[in-house]
């Protein structure tokens, strides 16, 4: 089974080590994982920025150097959903790109919805002694339908106990160029979700998607919480955690 | 209402630093939200599913805005023969010259209002009042804000925004006599006391005015979905009663409007029917002990039509359950008014551009994080995340961004088209954060992005990127 890894831009750039992470995972299930190099943006931030002509250029990009392998897997919900929800209608118009984006798209998934629907795996490296809380991404949970499977994957890391925090599924406040663009009030909802993470007690809150996770520790951070630890669903699984 | 959307940054930032507002905010939110959770897990009681429910009431929503004219001629026959005056206005102002000729003609002195965004839409007060008539609003929440001298904050709470405090202040001096210390235990009693004010303006006034839940075709009758009874009283005591409804909130038939009733308390409050449920049709007939002499709808376009055949249309199947702000995280960390003109949060982020000018509410459209909360709980399954989207994407198209947004994602679009280079300033920026973020790891201050470091750190990187490492393993491997 080919499978590519596209480590998304945010990972290249602020957190190697959750690609190195989902890399290690998708090799102990037994994957043959490239990672193709010319992999740079999917092109989310055009497309959320309105700039279609911008997005599907990036889309053709990506579909071209995606396009050979069996699967396409990211450590992110957000990216995911751009390539399998987006793309396709993007390059709709297209009679060259069409059918391509179709078939990229349908063979893209999120790290944790991969390793558990297509792989289906029965154990996991990661060991962490600690109570744990997830943060449902917004795009993973309402675009791919993600919630069950980093639960399950959760259950078989030795050790951890899952402590669900209230409205786990409501929005960190990150939007990508929104947390920039309108500082105060993302920062009044990333602050809902720190008072959440503090109300459930967990050691660690862990995420699917590492924009929201940079929001929600630098937010912690800066509320003057050292102690909880901020981990990416991959780095929890492979063993990271410590 | 004059819009004040082109200020939403600022108004916002004012709401999120100011406590008694976030204070109130903060006490609706889970109510809404947990309310209307109940209310929707109820219809499996009855044997219904929310999933089935939605696409029928978008399809009979899509079924009357994709054929909006003929459904319309087919009300104003039906309601012209239930003895009821059909008009049609343009926009706000032709709403206000209409009613105002019609309070003329009765002699009206004083109107009774229930409930109606169209109205605000319109600043029919304003003009009322201009024309020497006292216009008395006369639902507890606009009764509130009308006091206050201020517009609803939210389109089925007007004024959710205030406290106990607040209130029992404006009542205390609007109502001539000593504040007294109240807690939740006396909201009953300030209910109490409007009541007994309304009562008097009921029993006066000689116009009633209301909007309308919905308009139904096959027998020319105006729905009205409230919790309080003043409905009730401003559509039958006074002498004439006048609709102010926009022009696509019909729906073709009774059973019709009973499918989009099981959805509309329910997302609303999480009621599974509203308190009163009435259903006025014409005018009051011989024998009859109550009701209007003349019934009046005022049916308004105000930009609705040019959303027909646009990449919006979707929003004209909006019923106005107020859901999508509900569950908003961006509406409850800055209250109704920051949006600047009548209708707030998700849909109203729609609706203002549409209506004032996508020149005039150039922030609304990206005032949204994308979460998507309120398309997953529309009713109607308004695509609200995707319209936002379109939004923006007209505002490229139109040229309305700032030229710095404009180079910086020209020049990002050149450099992610080319990997080598990108792969090169990925390298410099991963050290140069890195190097920021010093021992401690931590950026606390970001010049490039001071947004971000307002309220949060960055977390820095270690100085190296993914694909640098991972190119080095791969030749030590090889």
């Amino acid at each position: 089974m080919r499978v590519a890894l596209y480590v998304t831009c945010l990972v290249d750039l602020l957190r190697p080590e959750v690609g190195f992470a989902a890399l290690r995972l998708l090799e102990g299930q037994g994957c043959t994982v490239l990672v193709p190099p010319g992999q740079t943006c999917c092109g989310q931030p055009a497309w959320s920025a309105g700039d279609r002509p911008l997005a599907a250029a990036l889309a053709q990009k990506a579909v071209a150097e995606l396009e050979g392998f069996d699967h396409i897997v990211l450590p992110s919900g957000s990216c995911a959903d751009h390539i399998r929800n987006v793309y396709p209608e993007l390059l709709a118009g297209d009679p060259a790109w069409a059918e391509r984006a179709r078939t990229v798209a349908g063979r893209t998934r999120e790290l944790s919805d991969f390793l558990v629907n297509v792989l289906a795996v029965e154990a996991v490296p990661g060991r962490f002694a600690g109570t744990v809380t997830v943060h449902d991404s917004c795009k993973g949970r309402r675009g791919l339908g993600i919630k069950a499977q980093p639960r399950r994957l959760l259950a078989k890391v030795a050790g951890l106990e899952l402590r669900e925090m209230a409205e786990a599924e409501e929005c960190c406040g990150f939007g990508g160029a929104f947390a920039v663009d309108f500082p105060a009030i993302s920062t009044a909802i990333v602050d809902r979700k720190c008072q959440a993470i503090a109300a459930s007690g967990a050691d660690a809150v862990v995420g699917g998607d590492l924009g929201c996770l940079l929001n929600i520790e630098g937010r912690l951070r800066r509320r003057g919480d050292e102690a909880t630890r901020v981990l990416h669903i991959a780095e929890m699984l492979a063993g990271e955690g410590g | 209402m004059h819009s004040q959307a082109m200020f939403f940054r600022a108004r916002a930032d004012e709401r999120v630093d100011n406590p008694v507002l976030q204070r109130a905010l903060a006490k609706a939110k889970p109510l809404f939200v947990g309310k209307r959770a109940k209310g929707i897990e109820g219809l499996a009681d009855d044997g219904m599913e929310f999933e089935a429910l939605r696409q029928a009431a978008a399809a009979i929503r899509n079924r009357v805005v994709d054929d909006l004219d003929v459904w319309l001629e087919i009300f104003e026959e039906r309601a012209r023969a239930t003895g009821a005056e059909v008009l049609w206005a343009r926009d706000g102002k032709e709403i206000c010259q209409l009613v105002i000729d019609v309070a003329r003609r009765h002699g009206v002195t004083k109107a009774v209002k229930s409930k109606s965004m169209l109205s605000e839409e319109a600043s029919l007060n304003e003009a009322l009042a201009g024309a020497g008539i006292r216009p008395v609003e006369t639902d507890l929440g606009e009764y509130i804000v009308q006091l206050a001298g201020e517009a609803p904050s939210h389109i089925i709470a007007p004024a959710v925004h205030k406290t106990l405090a607040e209130v029992e202040a404006l009542f205390a001096c609007h109502h001539g006599r000593s504040p007294l210390p109240r807690t939740a235990a006396d909201i009953p009693a300030l209910a109490g006391e409007a009541r007994q004010v309304l009562r008097q303006h009921f029993l006066s006034a000689e116009m009633g005015i209301s909007g309308a839940n919905f308009l139904i075709a096959e027998t020319g009758s105006a729905a009205l979905v409230t919790n309080e009874g003043n409905g009730r009283m401003v559509t039958s005591l006074p002498k004439v009663h006048v609709v102010i409804t926009g022009i696509e909130k019909i729906v073709p038939t009774l059973e019709d409007f009973a499918t989009l009733m099981r959805l509309l308390p329910r997302s609303a409050t999480g009621q599974t029917i509203s308190n009163y449920v009435s259903l006025l049709t014409g005018t009051r007939r011989p024998g009859e002990a109550e009701g209007a002499e003349k019934t009046v709808y005022i049916l308004v376009d105000n930009g609705r039509a040019g959303l027909l055949g646009s990449p919006w249309q979707d929003m004209l199947r909006c019923i106005r359950c107020g859901a999508c702000m509900n569950h908003c995280p961006v509406y409850f960390s800055v209250g109704g008014h920051a949006y600047g003109w009548v209708y707030p949060g998700p849909m109203g982020s729609v609706l203002t551009p549409l209506y004032t000018g996508l020149e005039n509410a150039l922030d609304l459209p990206h005032a949204s994080t994308g979460c998507n909360q309120c398309g997953a709980v529309c009713p109607v399954g308004i695509p609200l995340s995707r319209l936002l989207h379109d939004l923006r994407e007209a505002q490229v198209a139109r040229g309305l961004r700032p030229r710095r947004e404009r180079l910086g994602m020209w020049a990002w679009g050149r450099l992610a088209r080319w990997p080598g280079l990108y792969r090169w300033c990925a390298r410099r920026a991963a050290r140069y954060l890195a190097w920021l973020g010093g021992a401690e790891g931590r950026i606390r201050v970001f010049g490039l992005a001071p947004g971000w470091t307002a309220g949060r750190d960055l977390p820095a990187p270690s100085g190296r990127t993914f694909h640098e490492l991972h190119s080095s393993r791969q030749t030590k491997i090889g």
